[in-house]
């Protein structure tokens, strides 16, 4: 087995007194492909907000390379679901994509020729380089989300963590991602993509996360896609959690004593 | 006087207290629509509505507790309040169920109400300076001073500044809050400061136009220069200069108007400026749409009529009698004629002495149309188990706006097909 690159410990994250996650523990390989699945309100995009730090865990904690994610985060790149952003916003293709390179320079520094050229490569990777300077509120479904990957592209990190980069978007665009995705791979790099298609996940995936509100399973993909464990991922057996938050919801009542 | 003297004793110095409140006014809507275009881009629109109200608990308290009139004394309050009621929205908002527009209602409504309670007391109490305090509410642009000035000159340059050094930080959190933050930018820095340029400026501003038109200040310019650009610098410099030429032309008209009021003049000239960017702008504006519209209507025609000399002409082979396209076609006559003109214009047919004789270019632009048509209705059997005298009328509508790579999409999803449902060949 190789290395670990993300552990989650005991993560939950509330909402108001819903668990959207609930002591979630795994740790996953480097250099795999890894699928977050399971089934809507799951908390499969929650998990990969909080590996990011732009949702704050309630109790537990995750780390990268066994590191806090401010010590790695020059190497960390996440792709939002692209339906959470207004696309009718004043910027170009090159603008979003450049917004990669902010990490690197900050707020203030001005992006260097050297940026410019990973921006550039980071388009021509995606097929998206004629389009540099196309308005983004003119772009397809399929191709704001090449943009998206452009952007966490041009970063230059080793880890992504991908928020549902397959919806609904045409199928050249899946294909290429597809392929991009084992480009990537190959080159060492690991990547968590939130994922919903049962039907791909065998094809796309080395390595699953099966999430229910708790963890349901994680493995390689050929231990943990049985039908007994997607079963309890997706049948009515665990709709008992659900209930469970909904009281805790309702009833205003703490998961923890404090 | 006329209007133009008017104009000129206005800009000759000797008229100096207007000088001063149109350089003013102008100054200050500079600077709310500079920071204004943010709260647009973050469509929080009525965080300004709420701010202008909120502020004015502040300025009561800020009396109340020295009971003097110092501008200096109202602003602190103003800022204060307007701090606490943002504060307020976002804590409710993120520790309630509520839903956003109920909470910004509330919370305007509840400071705006203990604003005017508190007010009233003040009133009430006889100490004689408090008159001209209500100015806050419908504001008193007419009697600005030389301080005034001086304090909307330097909001409108702190504005100006923050904006130029922070621009990537803005507009990177307006576009995507929670992509900057993974990229580890200092998202609650951002936010802060976007938020306090925007309450100091609504609590200036508020002096000038009064609560209620503040907040057309803030979104108005934005809400015009979207629709000129897409570019969030030139969004920036446009809704600056809407804002600064609305509020000297807004002072300009009230002055020559006798005892018109300035501040909602200003919001007057604003509307206007917004209601340009939305009829001319060249992206979504309505002219705009309207030429798209025109020139859609022109290639239908100019296809149509195309298509029509190709079949009655026997697939371009003949000339044909401009009689017998009217006749067969039941086209006007008139209309086919502008129709037929544009054609030769574009070199696809030629018109000699009523007939009409399709080119080479002319026949292959008239296959182009047909084998478009033909595929689409193809495309339409094949895959959406249509019959075939269904959809004939589709693709009459379609054949307009296949584009070269949509048809050459079709023609390998079909597999380059010799004939369409009807049975006529596909011209290739």
């Amino acid at each position: 087995m190789s290395k670990t690159i993300i552990e989650a410990h005991n993560l939950t994250v509330v909402y108001g007194r819903k668990p959207a996650l609930w002591n979630v523990d795994f740790e996953l390989p480097e250099k795999q492909v890894i699928g977050i699945m399971g089934p809507n309100g799951s908390g499969k995009s929650t998990l990969l907000k909080s590996i990011m730090g732009v949702v704050e865990p309630t109790s537990g904690f995750t780390r990268i390379y066994d590191q806090e994610l401010d010590d790695v985060r020059d190497r960390v790149s996440y792709v939002p679901q692209r339906q959470e952003i207004d696309w009718d916003f004043p910027a170009s293709v090159w603008d979003i994509v450049s917004m990669g390179r902010f990490q690197k320079r900050g707020l203030f520094k001005k992006l260097t020729s050297e940026d410019k050229d990973i921006v550039a490569e980071s388009l021509e990777k995606v097929n998206m380089l004629g389009f540099a300077k196309r308005q983004i509120s003119q772009l397809s479904g399929g191709q704001q989300q090449r943009v998206f990957l452009a952007r966490a592209i041009a970063q230059q990190g080793d880890l992504f963590l991908m928020d549902e980069p397959f919806a609904g978007v045409d199928i050249a665009t899946e294909e290429m991602i597809i392929s991009l995705l084992k480009d990537m791979k190959e080159a060492g790099k690991t990547l968590v993509i939130v994922h919903h298609d049962l039907h791909t996940a065998q094809s796309y995936f080395d390595y699953l996360v099966l999430l229910n509100t708790r963890l349901v399973a994680s493995g390689p993909v050929k231990d943990v896609f049985t039908d007994n464990i997607l079963t309890d991922t997706y049948g009515g057996r665990l709709t008992t959690i659900a209930k469970i938050s909904q009281e805790l919801e309702n009833k205003d009542f703490p998961i923890r004593h404090k | 006087m006329s209007f133009w003297e008017h104009i000129t004793t206005f800009f000759s110095a000797e008229n100096y207290t207007l000088f001063v409140v149109s350089i003013g006014s102008g100054v200050l809507c500079l600077a709310a629509g500079v920071v204004g275009t943010f709260t647009y881009l973050r469509k929080r629109a009525l965080i300004g509505d709420v701010i202008s109200h909120s502020v004015l608990p502040g300025v009561a308290i800020a009396f109340m507790l020295s009971g003097v009139k110092n501008p200096f004394y109202f602003l602190t309050g103003a800022i204060i309040s307007g701090l606490i009621s943002i504060w307020v929205v976002d804590y409710v908002q993120s520790n309630s169920k509520l839903k956003p527009d109920t909470i910004l209602a509330l919370t305007l409504s509840v400071f705006f109400g203990i604003g005017i309670v508190l007010l009233t007391k003040i009133q009430h109490s006889g100490n004689a300076a408090q008159s001209g305090l209500d100015s806050f509410l419908f504001g008193k642009a007419a009697s600005m001073g030389m301080l005034d000035i001086q304090v909307f000159s330097a909001i409108a340059i702190l504005n100006v500044i923050c904006v130029s050094i922070f621009l990537r930080g803005f507009s990177t959190i307006s576009f995507d809050e929670h992509y900057a933050k993974s990229i580890g930018l200092n998202v609650s820095l951002i936010k802060s400061l976007l938020a306090i340029l925007t309450v100091v400026t609504v609590a200036i501003g508020v002096q000038a136009v009064g609560v209620v038109l503040m907040a057309a200040l803030l979104i108005t310019p934005a809400a015009g220069a979207r629709f000129l650009t897409n570019s969030i610098q030139l969004m920036l410099i446009y809704a600056g200069s809407f804002g600064f030429l609305s509020g000297i032309t807004g002072v300009v008209i009230s002055y020559t108007g006798n005892g018109m009021p300035t501040g909602p003049w200003i919001v007057v000239v604003l509307s206007v400026f917004a209601l340009v960017g939305i009829l001319f702008g060249k992206r979504k504006g309505v002219f705009a749409r309207m030429r798209i519209r025109q020139s859609n209507h022109i290639k239908i025609n100019n296809e149509n009529v195309l298509k029509d000399i190709y079949k009655l002409g026997n697939e371009g082979q003949n000339s044909l009698p401009l009689a017998e396209l009217i006749e067969k076609e039941k086209y006007s006559p008139v209309k086919v004629r502008t129709v037929l003109n544009r054609l030769e214009k574009k070199d696809l047919i030629d018109l000699v002495r009523g007939f009409i004789i399709l080119n080479e270019k002319g026949k292959l632009a008239a296959q182009e149309v047909i084998r478009k048509h033909r595929l689409w209705e193809i495309y339409l059997t094949k895959f959406f188990q249509l019959d075939a005298d269904h959809i004939h009328d589709d693709a009459e509508g379609i054949e307009h706006i296949i584009t070269p790579e949509i048809e050459k999409e079709l023609i390998k999803l079909l597999d380059r097909p010799e004939v369409d449902p009807h049975k006529s060949k596909i011209p290739y």
